[in-house]
């Protein structure tokens, strides 16, 4: 069931006034909650709400072990079974077909060919955001900067509240245990904020997104050889725009779907083509993995405690690995190795510069943007051969055969929405929260309906449900 | 001297002029009185009639103003009531809100039907999806009858003309 759906629409129908007529009990709230969760993820594959249960069982069990322990070791055992356990539910459904070719390859070469035990494993949707809401909870228990949950309950709705299930934010035990504590509160501010984000998504996702990828990005990442070097930049830049918008738009709708219950979720995008350079990027990018992986990889691995050299690896490591979370395949850790190599060369030059700003803003926004859609095409494409083909078209003239004036405004718009006033949707719900409710519901109306009307038949499924 | 013995030994003055001070009145007159109940400051003593002589504007005197006559008999018979309470507000807001989600659902049956109408064509057919076809093709019938299918209509040529449009010696896609 996808968001921008008339099947969502009702069933978020259904679930609104359900879930607020039960607002003074608010242990039946979150009990319905998480049954309406449950059904929403089974619409993908029903077998895998038990994967779901499991994994929240295992972590509330080790988190509460931890909580009543005051034995240091042992704490430290119990956090590393938490941990293990839920890299070995991810690395299953995620990485077993990927290690099992890449060890099938290694063994061919030195001669010791075996047939290794392949399987097609279904790969859960959204796995890879639950497992980490796992990972941070166990860990958190155990840094003692979160409470353990009241009850098995509310780690099951932390980590299966379907506005966030299957494409993040990763929103962690501290955000989201104290919201489920009491019965949530609905201001007008928060509502209208909720249902500007929600038809802002869908214009981001079905009218930007979804042409992009259909008439411009698809087709060239397809077979490149049969464009020239303005159709394939532009593909690039479209797919900038396009993934922008896809995700960014999901995460709105999730925030906004999250606000018209009752519960507020992290900022995840922050204008992020706006950084001027690799590490503001990561600041403003899916910002509940990078904080993720600063907090849980980066830090472990020592941070930057311990001189420049240290750091740089530490980055580096980070980023491979967060390269590797996004997709069992060698092209998505090249394009984790091009960030964690621009920010290695960074720090190295903030270091020899003293921290004086030697860049001019406006060169660093354009240098780190070329670079991060250098890291897209590989991110799109599937094969080392294809981002290859993409690079060498660019260097080949061609008639324009898909890139339309439609197009090129689409991707102005894209990228025109990293300049508009930085928290403009709060602002508008601070203006519209005081309107009769009459006056905003046909706004939000007349809103709708243009996005409805622009939009293509169908929808894709956002790009992010694959990691 | 008293004829009885139980006679006041003091004559009982017809017309006393000596009254202790009454108890203040449940109905004061309208005004100066109501305003001071009502829980507006009343003004201080008016200022010597040479009072102005060398003020300036910025000086004048900001008293609380003074509600109106009948403003002030309004609140005295109506009382403004206390702050709502946080329940009453946090109520007043979801109702607010439901109402908005609402009118945005309606709004969107009667002028977005067609949706309803290419969601249903894209199920497999079985007897929910074919009835919801069914009757998201007669309420299409009845809303277009009112005109109520036009923006849509209009938003999406127009969308789609610009979706057509080339630069100039470019192909057809």
């Amino acid at each position: 069931m996808l968001f921008p759906t008339l099947a969502f629409g009702i069933f978020f129908l259904f679930v609104y006034f359900t879930s607020w007529s039960l607002d003074r009990e608010n242990g039946r709230r979150k009990v319905f909650l998480l049954l309406a969760s449950w059904f929403f993820y089974a619409q993908w594959d029903w077998r895998f709400v038990g994967l779901l249960i499991l994994s929240s069982v295992l972590n509330w069990g080790v988190a509460a072990l931890i909580a009543r322990n005051d034995n240091a070791t042992q704490r430290k055992w119990l956090v590393a079974l938490g941990v293990l356990v839920n890299l070995l539910i991810l690395g299953f459904f995620k990485y077993y077909g990927f290690f099992i070719e890449q060890m099938a390859d290694l063994l061919t070469r030195v001669g010791w060919e075996r047939d290794l035990p392949l399987l097609q494993v279904v790969l859960p949707v959204g796995i890879s955001f639950f497992t980490f809401q796992g990972i941070s909870y166990v860990v958190d228990v155990h840094r003692r900067t979160t409470a353990p949950a009241n009850s098995l309950l509310d780690v099951m709705l932390l980590m299966s509240f379907f506005p966030q299930l299957v494409a993040g934010p990763i929103i962690r035990a501290s955000d989201l245990l104290p919201q489920f504590a009491k019965s949530p509160r609905l201001t007008r501010e928060a509502a209208t904020l909720g249902l500007l984000l929600i038809v802002w998504g869908l214009f981001k996702k079905t009218v930007v997104a979804s042409e992009l990828s259909v008439n411009l990005v698809d087709p060239v990442f397809f077979d490149p050889s049969a464009y020239g070097a303005f159709d394939i930049a532009a593909a690039v830049y479209g797919y900038a725009v396009q993934i922008y918008c896809d995700f960014s738009a999901y995460s709105d709708m999730a925030i906004g779907t999250g606000l018209l219950l009752g519960y507020s979720f992290p900022r995840n995008f922050d204008q992020p083509y706006r950084a001027s350079s690799m590490q503001q990027f990561w600041r403003r990018w899916h910002i509940s993995l990078s904080s993720w992986l600063r907090d849980y990889l980066y830090v472990p691995l020592g941070g930057g405690k311990r001189g420049l050299w240290s750091s740089s690896l530490n980055v580096m490591i980070t980023m491979l690995l967060g390269g590797l979370w996004h997709g069992a395949a060698w092209t998505f850790v090249a394009w984790g190795a091009l960030h964690g190599g621009v920010q290695v060369i960074e720090r190295l030059g903030r270091a020899a510069f003293g921290g004086r700003k030697v860049i001019p803003t406006v060169v660093g926004v354009l240098v780190t943007f070329h670079i991060v859609c250098l890291g897209w095409i590989l991110f799109r494409a599937e094969t080392f051969e294809l981002a290859w083909a993409m690079l060498e078209g660019l260097g080949r003239m061609g008639p324009l055969a898909v890139t339309t004036p439609f197009m090129l405004g689409l991707i102005v718009i894209g990228l025109g929405m990293h300049w508009l006033p930085p928290r403009a949707a709060e602002g508008l719900a601070v203006r519209l929260k005081a309107a009769p409710s009459l006056t905003l519901g046909l706004l939000v109306g007349a809103a709708f309906l243009l996005v409805e009307a622009m939009r293509p038949d169908g929808v894709a499924p956002f790009i992010y449900f694959q990691f | 001297m008293a004829d009885r013995p139980d006679d006041p030994n003091d004559p009982i003055d017809p017309f006393p002029t000596d009254f202790p001070e009454p108890p203040p009145s449940r109905f004061p007159p309208v005004g100066e009185e109501a305003a001071s109940i009502a829980g507006v400051a009343a003004d201080p003593v008016d200022p010597p009639s040479d009072w102005n002589a060398g003020a300036d504007a910025h000086d004048l005197p900001l008293g609380t103003k003074r509600p109106g006559r009948w403003k002030a008999l309004g609140q005295l018979a109506f009382p403004p009531p206390p702050p709502a309470d946080e329940e009453v507000l946090a109520a007043r807001d979801r109702r607010w809100t439901s109402r908005v989600i609402l009118i945005v659902a309606a709004f969107m049956l009667i002028f977005n039907g067609a949706s309803i109408q290419n969601w249903a064509r894209q199920q497999a057919p079985n007897w929910f999806t074919v009835t919801v076809q069914q009757v998201a093709d007669v309420w299409m019938t009845q809303v277009s009858q009112l005109g109520a299918d036009k923006p849509r209509q209009g938003i999406r040529e127009t969308y789609q003309d610009a979706r057509e449009a080339r630069f100039p010696g470019q192909g057809p896609a």
